[in-house]
């Protein structure tokens, strides 16, 4: 199962963090989830590194977090955007679609 | 109450908690059993402690919560082991305030300069040919008039005056000052006006006084009018032309002057005019060199004059060299003793906090030996050095704030203390400037900081080398164990030896207090009083003084209970003395150097010896038949006698005084002590006083050798009365028991002893702390071994050599080391403390036995823990 996940490249968990956010508020466990589901099971978010990246980006000010009723059973801690999280999640995204265009370009050449 | 970051604890677990259980009920979806699934998730979610370590890590109150903890943590450790806690805090305190109750003292008294603008400029004459800095004033006179390097130069004396103000007479010590003694020292007024160059024109140019700031305060209410009022001084009026500032104290530190007159009008205050004598030295100079001035322009001008005055009187001159030297404590009279002695003690208190830091140092290392375990194990569930660094850096953190405050309360008490307290002497003597400094404060705070800090930390390097596995199976570093010496136990051998320095030191001085308090002094001061008082403040000068003199001693005689009563113009030991320069009958050339050599004198009336106890060994007494019109006589000591004829049989020799004088000699008394209990032998002449009257006067009334103790302190006031019947204006200065007033001689054997006594107490209580502490650390440390000696049938000799054998070679060592550096060092004791000697038998015995009874007082705690093991207990738990 190890040998199919790569492992993320550094400093990008913080963008695919904000990215999942975005759609909509949810929890720790929804967001490595959803990472794994849209990725299709290649990137793994691990735990121990998910959760101080979460306290790190509360602590910049980039998400807000709310306790709530979770569909299945007790209750979650939900992660929101805040404005300037939705700021620095457009700045990060078109950062990485220059830096990954520019990866590409250099590679098919 | 909840804080922040306690919500955020629970947020955290509770956060961790839900994934998990996500975790959890995914692998159940998937089709696996409820336990197995719960497995599943576990492994894969991996330690959540790390995981919780790492958020509190990112987290806003991620520092903040951290100390938080580990101060919550420090005191939960102290709590649970009090006797470490409390034997590091008391360790630090101790060390601590030793330091900075010395380093108050040393600051006030050597290090502070004067309270006066540009202190730095300020210096006081000092002679070549004699530490004490007493001048005649023409001397001073020729430098102020001679020079062009100074701004002003002054003389000043110390004068008793009877101040009459509000209709009663009350004596005060005043200092009478040269013109520019308020411009050396460039202070400004308080209220009024200083004294100026006009009022010393001449005697009698003005009569006006100046008040000191305590002078205003105690003897007019700080009479914010003072200023333009007319006091009575000695008789004469005298008008208050201002009062000094509050920090201004005279330019001694340890003299408190009331008031400042006119030099010149010396006379008149003394009823003996000295102040055109090159003969009578009996002034104090201050000086202040003009901005840009160098020291050696000064010191060649200094020279030139002395030449010149050397060249112009070579009778009286001869030998005159000035120096300066720094003003406050008589220049180097008394600042080069009290220099030294402040740095000796300077260097015992820090020989005290030495071994407070080597105590400590093996504290904390025992300590932390025993907490090797614990260490190692939260380093194996992923706690970073860092944090554990800083673990321990609070938790010494703590313990140093707690010893450094109780080091500032003990040393605050102390110092004000000393401020508040007077020496016994009827001397304006004052230690209010040493009150304490906030700056020592801080000085404190930060040694102690240090010192735990660096010694707290210092152990966890071994710590940090260990393999945490190990540590964990073994349960402490047991590799090193009695194999090798460790840094702990060299620091208790180094803390033995400094303490048994300290033990030394306090045991030298108590000896030598103890001969001192039994010595011969040459008289008796018990069971005798002595009054004290100045008849030119009530006017008397000359027959009138003579005349009322003798008419006291008739009546004091017939008394009942007096046995013998006398009088002189000053008695011995009572910081008063005057010298007089001797030389052999075939003189002819009175000048300096060829004086045979300079003895003690003091003028006395007949009994004077009954009186004072002083066995008359050959010849008479002095009698009132010798007068001005009979020829000199004197009594001489022994010690005279033999430097002049090099025998005891002097009666009926004689020698000449400096004026070419013939005195012959009429009797023999015995050596006694006259200026200090540490002297060696000196000569002393008595005059009758019949032949050189004197106003100042020293009445000394023996009692009955058979009546009750209480009878002196009665005689004391019976003589109160009679001179207060004789004349209600003389105003008494002291009378009471001599004993008493012999205070000051026993004073700095007693501070001495007291200091050393005290850092002697500290040094023993940090070595049985420190023994303690290693002792028992060390028996715990080896209960398994010893235990499995016991059960191997060892004896309880055997179990002690190996529990506790290494101990008592160092603290033999240790104690070996200590006595001989405490014997080199006690040498330096000499100087103020009586006959100090470590070579004394019974100060080596002292001083071995207190160590030995310290240190198996120490070690009985844990010795008998080692005896007591139960193998099969202690072998069963581990």
């Amino acid at each position: 199962m190890a040998t199919k996940k790569t492992d993320l490249i550094q400093g990008t968990l913080d963008l695919l963090i904000l990215k999942t956010v975005a759609h909509a508020p949810i929890h720790g466990y929804g967001i490595a989830q959803r990472i794994l589901l849209t990725s299709k099971e290649i990137l793994q978010v691990q735990q121990g590194s998910l959760y101080p990246a979460l306290h790190r980006l509360q602590r910049k000010g980039l998400l807000k977090s709310e306790w709530q009723e979770s569909g299945s059973g007790p209750m979650a801690k939900y992660y929101t955007l805040t404005a300037s999280g939705r700021k620095s999640l457009q700045e990060e995204e078109a950062q990485w679609q220059r830096y990954a265009g520019a990866v590409a370009l250099v590679l098919e050449s | 109450m909840r804080f922040p970051w306690n919500r955020m604890e629970t947020d955290l677990q509770r956060e961790l908690a839900h994934h998990l259980h996500q975790l959890t009920a995914e692998y159940e979806r998937r089709g696996h059993s409820h336990e197995e699934a719960m497995r599943m998730a576990k492994r894969e979610f991996g330690g959540s402690e790390q995981v919780k370590e790492r958020c509190r890590d990112e987290r806003r109150w991620a520092w903040m919560s951290g100390i938080r903890q580990d101060f919550t943590f420090a005191l939960r450790q102290m709590r649970r082991s009090p006797g470490f806690a409390l034997t590091a805090v008391l360790t630090l305190a101790l060390g601590i305030a030793a330091n900075v109750i010395v380093f108050g003292v040393l600051q006030a008294l050597v290090l502070r300069p004067l309270d006066v603008p540009h202190a730095d400029r300020v210096m006081t004459l000092a002679r070549t040919d004699q530490t004490y800095p007493i001048f005649a004033w023409p001397e001073v006179r020729d430098v102020r008039d001679g020079n062009t390097v100074f701004s002003a130069v002054a003389a000043w004396s110390v004068e008793s005056v009877g101040l009459e103000a509000n209709g009663v007479t009350r004596p005060v010590w005043g200092f009478t000052v040269s013109g520019q003694y308020f411009e050396a020292v460039s202070i400004k007024p308080f209220l009024g006006r200083l004294l100026q160059r006009a009022d010393d024109d001449h005697p009698g140019a003005s009569e006006a006084a100046v008040l000191s700031w305590a002078g205003w305060k105690s003897y007019f209410g700080a009479d914010p009018d003072i200023v333009g009022k007319t006091v009575r001084l000695n008789k004469h009026p005298y008008t208050i032309v201002g009062v000094t500032p509050e920090g201004f104290n005279g330019t001694e530190k340890f003299v408190l002057p009331s008031l400042f007159v006119p030099m010149a009008n010396q006379a008149s205050f003394e009823g003996v005019d000295w102040l055109e004598s090159r003969r009578n030295k009996n002034v104090w100079s201050i000086v202040r060199i003009k901005d840009g001035v160098a020291m050696p322009q000064v010191r060649a001008e200094l020279t030139t004059i002395a030449a010149r005055t050397a060249r112009q009187y070579p009778k009286d001159e001869e030998k005159l060299g000035f120096k300066l030297t720094r003003p406050g404590l008589m220049g180097d009279f008394l600042g080069a003793p009290a220099r030294g002695f402040l740095a000796g003690v300077m260097g015992l208190a820090g020989i005290v906090l030495l071994a407070a830091c080597a105590n400590l140092g093996s504290l904390f290392a025992a300590r932390t030996a025993d907490r090797t375990r614990e260490i190692a194990i939260r380093m194996a569930i992923g706690s970073s050095r860092w944090r554990i660094l800083r673990q321990v850096l609070v938790e010494a953190l703590v313990i140093s704030i707690l010893g450094g405050a109780c080091a500032c309360g003990l040393a605050w008490i102390s110092l004000t203390g000393l401020a508040n307290w007077h020496p016994p002497t009827e001397y304006p003597l004052h230690f209010l400037v040493v009150g304490p400094q906030p700056s020592l404060v801080l000085m404190a705070l930060l040694i102690s900081v240090l010192a735990g800090v660096l010694f707290g930390v210092m152990p966890l390097r071994q710590i940090f080398k260990t393999d945490p596995n190990e540590a964990i199976k073994s349960g402490g570093i047991q590799s090193s164990a009695g194999r090798r010496w460790a840094l702990r136990d060299l620091l208790l051998a180094a803390q033995i030896a400094l303490c048994c320095v300290t033990v030394t030191a306090a045991f030298v001085s108590l000896r030598g207090l103890g001969k001192a308090l039994t010595m011969d002094l040459g008289f008796k001061p018990k069971q005798a009083v002595l009054a004290k008082f100045e008849l030119s403040q009530a006017g008397y000068s000359g027959d009138a003084a003579d005349h009322f003199q003798r008419q006291l001693l008739e009546r004091v005689s017939q008394l009942p209970g007096v046995a013998a009563a006398g009088y002189a113009h000053t008695t011995p030991l009572s910081q008063d003395t005057s010298g007089l320069a001797v030389f052999s009958q075939q003189t002819t050339d009175f000048r300096a150097s060829n004086k045979a050599f300079s003895t003690y004198y003091f003028d006395v009336s007949p009994g004077y010896f009954a009186a004072a106890g002083t066995p008359l060994l050959a010849g008479r007494d002095v009698s009132f038949t010798d007068t001005a019109k009979t020829p000199a006589v004197a009594v001489v000591n022994r010690e005279f006698a033999r430097r002049l004829f090099h025998s005891e049989n002097a009666v009926g020799r004689y020698f000449k005084n400096r004026s070419g004088l013939s005195i012959r000699i009429v009797g023999v008394v015995a050596d006694g002590k006259y200026l200090l209990l540490s002297e060696d032998p000196e000569a002393a002449a008595f005059l009758p006083i019949s032949q050189e009257p004197w106003t100042k006067t020293s009445l000394i009334v023996r009692i009955r050798p058979d009546s009750p103790d209480a009878a002196t302190n009665d005689m004391a006031a019976t003589i109160r009365k009679v001179v207060r019947d004789l004349d209600p204006s003389v105003p008494i200065r002291e009378s009471s028991a001599w004993n008493s007033q012999l205070g000051l001689t026993f004073f700095l054997s007693q501070v001495a002893t007291a200091a050393l006594g005290l850092f002697g107490a500290f040094g023993l209580l940090l070595s049985v702390a420190g023994t303690f502490g290693l002792a028992s650390y060390t028996v715990s440390r080896r209960m398994r071994e010893l235990s499995i000696r016991v059960a191997l049938g060892a004896q309880a000799k055997q179990i002690l050599s190996a529990a506790l054998g290494r101990m008592l070679i160092l603290l033999a060592s240790g104690s070996v080391v200590g006595i001989v550096l405490g014997a080199a060092a006690s040498r330096l004791l000499s100087a103020i403390v009586y006959d100090a000697s470590a070579q004394d038998p019974f100060v080596l015995a002292a001083v071995a036995l207190t160590m030995v009874l310290t240190g198996s007082l120490s070690v009985a705690g844990p010795v008998r823990r080692a005896l007591h093991i139960d193998p099969a207990n202690l072998l069963r738990e581990q």
